[in-house]
């Protein structure tokens, strides 16, 4: 188990800059997800970690150890493609034993520690399958196995979740969080998902155009962005002008509807454009006057509005988050 | 049989036969199965242009001719082509086999022509010899002895892959003379083949190769047709010990009558030596009259098989023999490429 | 579905039946079947009682071993290296690769002979950087027949094992390179497994064509290399004993049949 540091560290093709002067230190046993569009360099700084790649610049640590010049095979990281990466003419068994093998552990040892590995994924039973012969899900559970199998230093993860379908996704998620809580293994994971980085990660690190934007944890993120690309990356922004000049950020849940007039003295009149049924809540796209638009989400209690229908929107100064 | 027996009895009655030719439909065009290259030419020019002009009937030629092609031709009872090229042994195993027609002689009544090319089942139409050569600056040697001598005559050999062409050679290389050639001695020639068989570069299929092998100095010393050699003064040649062969052209079995009568047209023109002497413009092969000699240019006199310096020199190929022992032969001439 | 989908295929059926298959089995027919005689097992036996058409044979398969091996061994790096370019250089490494099927296979034959002929490019090379003093002797040898054959029959391995090697995702390389495997490993645990399948089919393809081969033997081979097509053409063409032919190819069938049989038994169990 380590840390991991990133110095500066740059990566560029070219002209074309995938990471630049990005620096990120990740704590013992923390769960860090870089979260940004596809393009934002989110990838390039797992290969770069990884060893699949070196940058143009910076340096970086794994384990106070800088690992900036190391091979892949040198930094023992385990790492979790979206596509799983599973050898295809090995069993499952073959597949996890296969980093024990190279690091010249054999025997009832390296089988023990296999078939330990599997069962923490729950796929004990299948050890002689093909990865052919298994579900998404079931193919990258073993990529997991595979990868903490060896106690690696850390744990890398890029977009893992990305191939499965939601109900599926949502359960690994759970999953995976448990495993990273039970080995306490150093985890870093890579995604375009705002749900998943929110639901699973200690802090997040968001990134656009090869820069950190914001490094902080999930609800703080959330609340306090440090800048507009966050606010609106995370989850659906409204943004009401404030009176020094500056705009204030106001998530949908803080934006309260009511209809008999103005309760407070920051109520507004709207009126419901669209209606969206969400289950637990009900999201609503409403227009001020003055065509502004702002979405409300509201706990569903048994009854909604209905579009076209003239309500108030109001919220506290206190949930408003003034962003540059 | 029934073919056979009627053939038979019109040959039996010359009389007959002539004024059933004149009166039965001919074919305006019939085919015919050569071995291609210059020697079609020859045939093109020497005969078939004559006859077009004379008659007006056409012939086709189609190449490569093999044993094998008539086999398939006859066995799958087909009918279109009536003419086919075949070498002098071979037109004793395709006569056994039953592939060929009996020539109809008294229909074609031929110009004079030597006794050997008028055979009961083929026209013999080119005369032609396989010899010994060599690249111009190599040492020249008299005999087959001296041919096969690579330490007197030092250099890499070019012989034919057939072991009817090899073994007379070989026997000739041994001290047979070649008045005593036939019956041949299989296991000598064989013993005397192992002998000089490293000091032979390339066994030839085609017979294009061996000019080209001692114009690129892959080899020195080639056994090769003459017709490839003369003239070129690239190499040096000997007609001495030499193999006279002859080759055929005969009627497909099976073929229509009024074909077999365009075919006996072409047959007529080919007796002709004023024909056989434009043939022999094209390639140095001659034709089977004894009048030909006086129809062709004197200073290329040497150049021909069946001039009477070059035919007294080289022994004639016996086909009833390789017709009774090629078989045999030819498994131990497999053999002896194994072992090479 | 099924049923309009032969209806429309059997035109081609028949076609293939009456214009390939049924001459095949005629041809393998003849050597059981005497004309007036009835069957005969004759043709067989005159193969066991001269063993040299069957020590042809096995000089063919030995001969074809060898251009096969070589095959293997320049075809794998050279698809490996493929696999390698940018898409360009790619475009144009396939380009040389099957430029040769566009000319005739005798042109291509005939190249040879000017490439190592006794006064052809490499000997006159190797002459004159003073590496030899004669000529050496390239050609009319089981050398040259191994050369040319290996040369004509590349494109039938590379093509289908480099349309294998691209197929292979990176990040499985990448993969065992994190999971701590050296180069080495990856290529013989991971990279040589996954193109295995391909490289034995493409080298199994090679081999029955080998066994076939006729102009590259006879021109190239000087006629010192027996193989069993010129046997063939021999028996067919010149002498002609289609009975013994026949008996031959019989036999030449069934040989290669087994072979593939026990390919197939073998990528089975790999696949299994």
């Amino acid at each position: 188990m380590s840390d991991i540091r990133l110095e500066g560290v740059t990566k560029r093709y070219g002209t074309f800059a995938a990471a630049e002067e990005v620096d990120l230190s990740v704590t013992q046993g923390e769960f860090v997800t870089i979260l940004g569009p596809s393009g934002s360099g989110k990838t390039t700084l797992l290969s770069l970690i990884a060893g699949l790649n070196r940058p143009t610049s910076g340096r970086i640590f794994i384990g106070g150890r800088d690992v900036t010049n190391a091979t892949a095979q040198e930094r023992n990281i385990g790492l979790v493609f979206q596509s799983y990466a599973l050898f295809p003419h090995m069993t499952v068994l073959q597949n996890v034993l296969f980093p024990l093998g190279v690091r010249k552990i054999g025997g009832a040892e390296a089988d023990r520690l296999a078939r330990d590995a599997l069962k923490l994924v729950r796929l004990d039973g299948l050890e002689n399958r093909r990865p052919s012969q298994l579900s998404g899900g079931q193919q990258q559970r073993v990529a997991l196995a595979r990868a903490v199998v060896f106690k690696p230093d850390i744990l890398l993860l890029d977009e893992p979740l990305g191939a499965l379908d939601r109900k599926l996704r949502e359960e690994l998620q759970v999953e995976l969080k448990q495993l990273q809580r039970t080995l306490g293994v150093t985890t870093l994971l890579v995604t375009h998902d705002q749900e998943e980085a929110l639901s699973l990660s200690d802090r997040i690190m968001v990134l656009d155009k090869g820069r950190t934007q914001q490094v902080a944890a999930p609800t703080e993120a959330y609340l306090r962005p440090a800048n507009r690309f966050v606010a609106e990356f995370l989850g659906i922004a409204n943004f009401v002008g404030l009176p020094d000049g500056r705009q204030g950020l106001v998530r949908p849940e803080r934006v309260r509807l009511s209809t008999n007039g103005a309760a407070n003295d920051s109520g507004k009149p709207a009126k419901i454009v669209e209606a969206i049924y969400l289950g637990q809540m009900v999201r609503y796209h409403l227009a001020l006057e003055g065509a502004q638009s702002i979405v409300a989400a509201v706990p569903f209690l048994g009854t909604a509005h209905v579009p076209g229908e003239q309500v108030t929107v109001s919220w506290e100064s206190a949930d408003i988050w003034p962003v540059t | 049989m029934k073919r056979r027996t009627f053939v038979g009895a019109a040959a039996s009655l010359p009389a007959v036969s002539i004024l059933s030719g004149t009166a039965r439909a001919q074919s305006k065009e019939i085919r015919m199965i050569e071995s291609g290259g210059a020697s079609g030419e020859s045939i093109q020019k020497g005969y078939i242009d004559p006859l077009f002009q004379k008659t007006g009937i056409k012939v086709v030629r189609e190449s490569p001719s093999s044993l094998g092609k008539l086999r398939a031709l006859v066995e799958s009872g087909q009918t279109s082509t009536t003419l086919f090229e075949l070498g002098s042994g071979i037109v004793l195993q395709a006569k056994k086999l039953g592939l060929i027609e009996k020539m109809d002689w008294a229909a074609i009544n031929p110009a004079p022509m030597f006794p050997e090319a008028k055979n009961e089942y083929g026209f013999g139409y080119s005369y032609f010899s396989t010899i010994m050569a060599w690249r111009k600056g190599a040492k020249e040697p008299q005999n087959f002895t001296e041919f096969f001598d690579s330490k007197a005559f030092p250099g890499k050999r070019c012989l034919p892959d057939f072991p009817h062409y090899c073994l007379p050679f070989a026997l000739q290389a041994a001290g047979v003379p070649i008045d005593k050639l036939f019956p041949l001695d299989v296991d000598l020639a064989f013993k005397k083949l192992n002998e000089v068989k490293k000091d032979v570069a390339v066994w030839w299929k085609a017979g294009a190769q061996p000019p080209q092998l001692m114009k690129d100095n892959e080899v020195q010393y080639s056994i090769c047709w003459s017709g490839r050699v003369v003239g070129d003064p690239a190499f040096g040649l000997s007609f001495a010990g030499g193999k006279a062969d002859l080759s055929f052209i005969a009627v497909v079995k099976g073929s229509k009558p009024e074909d077999k009568a365009a075919a006996n047209k072409l047959f007529y023109e080919m007796s002709l030596p004023e024909n056989q002497a434009k043939a022999a413009e094209v390639i140095s092969y001659t034709g089977p009259s004894p009048e030909l000699d006086a129809l062709l240019p004197k200073d290329k006199l040497w150049q021909f098989p069946t001039s009477k310096q070059n035919k007294a020199v080289q022994y004639f190929e016996n086909a009833e023999w390789w017709a009774e022992n090629g078989e045999a032969v030819n498994k131990k001439w497999e053999a002896f490429k194994l072992s090479l | 579905m099924t049923g309009s989908g032969i209806r429309f295929i059997a035109p081609l059926l028949v076609l293939m039946v009456v214009a390939f298959n049924a001459p095949i089995v005629y041809m393998l027919g003849l050597a059981f079947w005497e004309k007036g005689r009835g069957f005969t097992l004759e043709h067989y036996e005159g193969l066991l009682e001269t063993p040299v058409y069957l020590r042809v044979l096995g000089n063919t398969m030995r001969i074809a071993l060898i251009a096969t091996i070589a095959n293997v061994v320049i075809g794998y790096p050279l698809a490996h290296w493929m696999r390698g370019l940018g898409s360009r250089a790619r475009m144009i490494a396939i380009a040389l690769v099957v430029l040769p099927f566009w000319v005739s296979i005798l042109v291509r034959t005939y190249a040879w002979i000017v490439v190592l002929g006794n006064g052809g490019l490499v000997n006159r090379f190797l002459q004159w950087t003073g590496l030899t003093d004669a000529p050496v002797s390239f050609l009319y040898n089981e050398l040259g027949v191994t050369i040319g054959m290996a040369n004509v029959l590349l494109p039938f391995l590379v093509l289908p094992l480099f349309a294998t090697m691209i197929r292979i995702d990176d990040r499985l390389l990448q993969a065992a390179a994190s999971l701590g495997a050296p180069p080495r490993t990856i290529f013989w645990k991971v990279y040589f497994p996954l193109t295995l399948p391909a490289l034995a089919a493409g080298a199994l393809l090679v081999f029955i064509l080998c066994l076939g081969f006729y102009v590259t033997p006879a021109v190239l081979g000087g006629g010192r290399v027996p193989m069993i097509s010129n046997l063939l053409d021999t028996l067919i063409n010149q002498i002609p004993r289609w009975e013994q032919a026949s008996a031959i190819s019989t036999i030449l069938l069934i040989v290669t049949l087994l072979i593939f049989a026990a390919y197939r038994r073998l990528d089975r169990k790999a696949s299994a």
